[in-house]
């Protein structure tokens, strides 16, 4: 178990009409990419509350991701621009309270966009394998009840 | 048994306590602030203060803990009691209000069913108790029947006698066995009577006109009317030696979780909501009345004694400046008692 | 200044105006005032003010406790009047159901309380009336409004991280943060949903860690900077550079100031095309 190399954890949040649909023209186009991603599909980033973030790191993430339409191309028309707000406030948040600005990251994908969200992805998965698995965050559970589930595996080899 | 511990001595006091394998509480200054925390090194300690920030409740019953932890499997759930938390220790330094806040509990920690989370830390911590040499405007340990160098609820007391220098006694069995356990530290005790510096605190109320006045005075406007400005932060409840209502709840995944202890507090809206949404204290009036009656009337009727040790922390962290023995003395005094308008 | 305010209420109080004045009176130490609420003409003289009216008294526009009191007038500072521009922007008050008693101030606290180093508002930008000798606001350059940052900013991640934790390890949960705060006027607030659960009502360090970056957090964009998150914090822990943080991003994002212009669009509930996107790939 100590030899396992460290396989970290992205929670992607995706919303529905653009990215996750992107992600879906990769699969069918048979293009890979690395397998460290759960995906979570939401109507639209609009709707992505920062708690959803928040919730995912307790649960055991290394890394999220938060993806949606391009400006411009929101299905509701405006959810991705409002989206767009909250993350310029959010991050600097996080960043101030010492949570590395990488281990959350956003893109733009549309449902066209097989080849972006394969890139987007193996560019998340990297970055954060090489930030290592976020101790700081998964400590936090030990020393309240662990609540990470059994997924939680993968934090303790790092 | 009467001993003398000068300043000089802290330092194998605390050396001398790590050795017999106690951990050490004691005040220490951090920012503004000071608190009881677990200490390393003697040059730690502070005493100069009136009183600590938070009160010595959080050692026996802390603000979070698990009281259980369960696995669910199909066709079978697991229990898990957890252990070792009590661990032997000592409070140095901690003030006679909050000692004196141990044996009220005990009444009801031991109540219909007795709290092992409380009773066994009882046995593994050793109170050292540090007469108060001041005290502030807030203090009003003498008007509930307390006094700045009261003894109850200390296994040892520790009063100061100059600069340098403290008169140790022992209260109890325990307290006696800790300073046989260290006997080195301590000097003899000097001859004579020794100048004990002991803060004044000024009486502010009759204790015994309290109740009989509460008895009789549910329903009356003052309870709202003092209570305009309290925000229902509960902060009053939370800094309370005395104050011990708690909520339990899970967190858990599907599979497994943790039942966790955490304090709760009466002045909060959602303290007595129920599920349908009518809420019986619906207001801050009702919820400030119950925070004194449960102090001053029902716990006496049930345990005989006052829920209050008159350490005035409620007074002075409120952000409203609701001053609860300023309430007792408008209750207690009768040529200032409100009179209700109809 | 004080017989002028205690004028002031009376008349109000007397000519039915108002059914209650919300202020400052003694406390119970010299050093300390608490909030008083006036229904009488001849109670006025329980109003003082001097440089210990920290409290932001607009919270209680929101207690539904003093809401039943009748319509208000309410004495505030510069800092406080911000908070009434931003609950008539979000509905929570109407402006003809409050009357707003400004009063002019140089600073209050004693030691001066860091939101008065490098005040902008020493005369409020919205009042019915104003009492005290007008003072011109300064213009304060951005960098000099957020310095209080400098020094958490340049911190390692690691450091940053640290301070934090330690901070929150100390955190009760007793929620005086909230209840004391203006802004923070939902019925229900979210830690006090448990279906499901989302921040742990527990005070451990990850309970702790979720409360206060989602409390800092709903108040992006909103909060004035009246730190009383922070002074009534028991447990001593320095939650307004956290909104201030947040004040500094919008300010820097959105050119917004949060109780400046009552004919600003609220920062989070509108947006730009043109919004800052670096950080998108």
């Amino acid at each position: 178990m100590s030899e396992t190399k460290f396989e970290p954890k992205i929670i992607a949040f995706l919303c529905n009409w653009c990215t996750y649909a992107g992600a879906d023209l990769a699969g069918t186009g048979r293009k890979e990419y690395q397998a460290n991603v759960r995906i979570i599909k939401l109507p639209c980033t609009g709707g992505i509350d920062p708690l959803f973030l928040i919730k995912a790191f307790e649960r055991g993430a290394d890394g999220i991701l938060v993806s949606g339409c391009h400006p411009g191309d929101c299905h509701y028309n405006s959810g991705n621009y409002h989206a767009r707000r909250r993350w310029n406030v959010f991050r600097p948040l996080l960043e101030f309270c010492g949570i590395n600005p990488e281990r959350i990251q956003f893109s733009w994908i549309s449902a066209a966009e097989g080849g972006k969200w394969v890139e987007t992805i193996n560019g998340v998965v990297d970055a954060v394998r090489a930030l290592g698995p976020f101790e700081g965050y998964q400590k936090l559970n030990t020393m309240g009840p662990d609540i990470s589930g059994e997924a939680a595996t993968s934090g303790e080899t790092g | 048994m009467e001993k003398l511990l000068n300043k000089n001595s802290f330092d194998s006091l605390i050396t001398g306590l790590k050795k017999q394998g106690y951990k050490t509480i004691a005040p220490k200054k951090d920012n503004k602030l000071v608190t009881l925390e677990e200490i390393q090194d003697a040059n730690e300690i502070s005493l100069d203060h009136v009183i600590t920030n938070n009160s010595i409740k959080e050692f026996f019953f802390p603000k979070t803990e698990k009281i259980l932890s369960y696995t669910i499997e199909k066709n079978k759930v697991e229990m898990e009691e957890p252990e070792g938390f009590a661990v032997k220790s000592v409070i140095f330094g901690s003030r006679p209000c909050d000692a004196f806040s141990l044996p009220v509990m005990d009444k009801v920690f031991n109540w219909d069913c007795s709290d092992k989370f409380w009773v066994e830390r009882r046995e593994a911590i050793t109170i050292v108790t540090v007469a108060c040499d001041k005290c502030d405007s807030y203090c009003f340990c003498t008007s509930v029947g307390l006094a700045p160098d009261a003894k109850q609820g200390s296994d040892v007391l520790l009063t100061k006698i100059s600069n340098d220098e403290y008169l140790v006694e022992t209260v109890t069995e325990k307290g006696e066995n800790l300073v046989k356990e260290l006997e080195s530290v301590f000097s003899d005790p000097p001859s004579g009577t020794p100048d004990r510096q002991v803060a004044t605190v000024e009486k502010k109320f009759e204790i015994d006109k309290v109740k009989p006045w509460l008895d009789d005075n549910f329903q009356h406007n003052v309870w709202d009317e003092f209570s305009y400005k309290c925000i229902g932060c509960g902060a009053c409840t939370f800094v309370c030696p005395t104050c011990h209502c708690f909520d339990i709840v899970d967190e858990c995944t599907m599979t497994k979780g943790d039942r966790v202890k955490n304090w709760d507090g009466c002045q909060f809206t959602m303290f007595t909501m129920h599920t349908s949404g009518h809420n019986p204290r619906s207001t801050q009036g009702m919820r400030w009345r119950q925070r004194i009656m449960h102090k001053f009337k029902y716990y006496v009727e049930k345990f005989d004694s006052t829920l209050c040790v008159g350490c005035g922390r409620c007074s002075r962290v409120c952000p409203a400046d609701m001053n609860i023995s300023e309430m007792l003395e408008i209750i207690a005094t009768e040529e200032n008692q409100p009179v209700s308008k109809e | 200044m004080i017989e002028e305010l205690r004028k002031k209420a009376e008349e109000l109080l007397r000519s039915d105006t108002v059914k209650v004045v919300f202020g400052y009176g003694e406390g119970s130490t010299p050093e300390r005032t608490r909030p008083v609420f006036i229904t009488k003409p001849e109670d006025v003289n329980k109003l003082t003010w001097n440089k210990y009216c920290v409290y932001n008294l607009t919270t209680y526009l929101k207690r539904q406790e003093t809401r039943k009191l009748g319509k208000p007038a309410i004495i505030v500072k510069g800092c406080d009047a911000k908070t009434i521009i931003v609950l008539l922007k979000e509905c929570q008050i109407k402006r003809e159901d409050v009357y707003v008693l400004g009063v002019t101030c140089d600073g209050v606290g004693e030691p001066l309380a860091t939101k008065c180093k490098a005040c902008d508002v020493n005369t409020p930008r919205i009042y019915d009336d104003l009492v005290g000798e007008k003072i011109e606001n300064k213009e304060i350059p951005f960098d000099e409004r957020y310095a209080e940052l400098d020094e958490y900013e340049k911190l390692s991640e690691k450091e940053k991280w640290d301070f934090w934790q330690k901070q929150f390890a100390k955190c009760i949960k007793c929620y005086a943060c909230s209840s004391i705060c203006p802004l923070c006027f939902c019925d229900r607030c979210i830690v006090d949903k448990n279906q499901p659960q989302w921040i742990d009502p527990s005070a451990h360090p990850r309970g702790n860690l979720s409360w206060n970056v989602t409390r800092a957090y709903h108040l992006a964009g909103r909060c004035i900077n009246c730190e009383e998150c922070q002074r009534v914090c028991p447990v001593d822990i320095p939650l307004n550079l956290l909104n201030k943080k947040l004040a500094k991003e919008t300010e820097k994002n959105f050119k917004y100031r949060s109780g400046y212009n009552i004919d600003d669009e609220l920062a989070m509930s509108t947006y730009k095309e043109e919004d800052n996107q670096d950080f998108f790939k």
